[in-house]
């Protein structure tokens, strides 16, 4: 496999595995309020950079979807939109980390099975 | 900042009227955010290059813009495979339909000769449009599902025992595209058979020619014409037949027995051609060994035909008996 196409293959499949988490990871730091660049900050702090143009318009389809809510505020003389995990939200996210523990339950179970057959 | 109220604006043309001034308020905050986080850690205002670079690194407008919107797609990954599989299976339908109606319009303009290049040259338009108004369909309906009535749940509205029973790979029964081509091949046979007596008729020099065709046509040319309109009919049929394999093998068995019934016509004719009234007129005793060599290929053909019948027959009963229902078309 030439290695432009192999890289090409990563970044898909890469993409496709950070969808669902992207979610997930912006749901439970919502358990705080943020505005959208304190939001990413935060994240990138905690190891999981999103970019702008990605983050921004999730908050949105979110919102839309019932499970965040939003107000606009002013903080330093400026007014910026604030984000909050809805009550249906947290409902939802509670079952997306229980879904999210078994799956991660299940890999881990699986990759150590592989590596010890591997050492083997 | 002239540039990135620049960018804001180019950002807006892409957006809906009613969201738009929200939306750009709420990018420009975020993006001053972090130019005056960029500067708080240099300690200077950022530069033209550097507001630029981070405008840059957000992303093309009408790509942000797309993001905002939501997402948008003709058919949908949901409804695309059945989409793809129906429109798969009917094109062939269109094949057909497309030539049916060109023999009925030739048929009911009598005297017009075919233009085959302009037929087949109409055919890509008419191919385009049926995809569009497809398309569009199911479109629509996508569109129209969930908002004007309940979502289709497919993946349970199917029982497993409908499935077909496995066909072996050698006895799999013609396709769709083969038994459409087979119709499509009938249709022309038709026409050609319905046009020969006026082509005869159109040839100038026909009664100097040394052989002409025998009175006897005029009895099994009617009688082959009817024959193969029921094939044809058949035929069609059997594109369309979705029902139970002893239908399909019913029309099968149809199908051939005709094929014989013709033949057995021909053989029965005994004399085809007799002597032309010009002056190259071929004798009658050339003639009769024409005559018998024609009758002799029709009886050799109506022996092939009724022994591949047989084995077809033989095939069917065989594979009854082993559990697989199977009768292959010889015609």
């Amino acid at each position: 496999m030439q290695p432009t196409s192999q890289n090409e293959m990563f970044d898909s499949l890469r993409l496709e595995l950070r969808r669902g988490c992207l979610i997930l990871a912006v749901l439970a730091q919502l358990r705080v309020e943020h505005y959208g660049y304190t939001l990413r900050k935060a994240l990138a702090d905690q190891g999981l950079e999103i970019e702008e143009s990605t983050l921004y318009p999730l908050l949105r389809r979110l919102e839309t979807q019932g499970l965040l809510t939003s107000e606009w505020r002013e903080e330093e003389k400026r007014n910026k939109r604030f984000y909050r995990l809805s009550v249906r939200g947290a409902a939802v996210l509670e079952l997306l980390m229980a879904e999210w523990n078994g799956i991660n339950d299940s890999l881990h179970r699986i990759l150590e099975e592989k590596a010890v057959k591997k050492e083997r | 900042m002239d540039l990135l109220e620049r960018y804001l604006q180019s950002v807006g043309e892409y957006l809906p009227a009613r969201s738009k001034a929200d939306t750009l308020a709420e990018l420009r905050e975020n993006l001053l955010a972090e130019m005056e986080s960029l500067e708080e850690e240099l300690g200077r205002a950022l530069t033209q290059s550097e507001v630029a670079e981070v405008l840059e690194k957000h992303g093309r407008p009408v790509l942000v813009a797309a993001r905002y919107l939501p997402q948008q797609h003709l058919i949908g990954p949901a409804w695309f495979p059945i989409y793809w599989f129906t429109l798969k299976k009917s094109f062939p339908l269109v094949v057909l339909a497309y030539a049916v109606t060109q023999v009925a319009a030739w048929l009911f303009q009598s005297g017009s000769h075919v233009d085959v290049g302009a037929v087949l040259g109409h055919f890509p338009a008419v191919a385009l449009i049926f995809w569009a108004v497809f398309t569009l369909g199911f479109a629509c309906f996508e569109y129209a599902e969930g908002r004007y009535f309940h979502r289709v749940n497919f993946s349970r509205a199917w029982n497993p025992n409908d499935l077909p029973r496995v066909e072996p790979a050698q006895r799999k029964r013609p396709s769709l595209v083969s038994r459409v081509a087979d119709a499509v091949m009938a249709a022309v046979g038709m026409v050609w058979l319905l046009a020969l007596p006026y082509m005869l008729l159109g040839l100038r020099h026909m009664r100097e020619m040394p052989f002409q065709l025998a009175p006897e046509w005029r009895i099994f040319y009617w009688r082959m014409v009817a024959l193969l309109g029921m094939q044809l009919a058949l035929k069609i049929v059997r594109v369309a037949l979705h029902g139970s394999e002893g239908w399909r093998n019913g029309i099968d068995i149809a199908v051939q027995v005709i094929g014989l019934v013709i033949l057995a016509v021909m053989v029965q004719a005994h004399t085809y051609l007799v002597p032309g009234s010009g002056a190259g007129a071929m004798s009658v005793q050339d003639l009769g060994i024409l005559n018998t060599a024609l009758n002799m290929a029709f009886k050799v053909s109506l022996a092939i035909a009724v022994i591949k019948m047989q084995v077809d027959l033989w095939k069917r009963f065989f594979s009854s008996r082993t559990g697989n229902n199977w009768f292959a078309p010889v015609l």
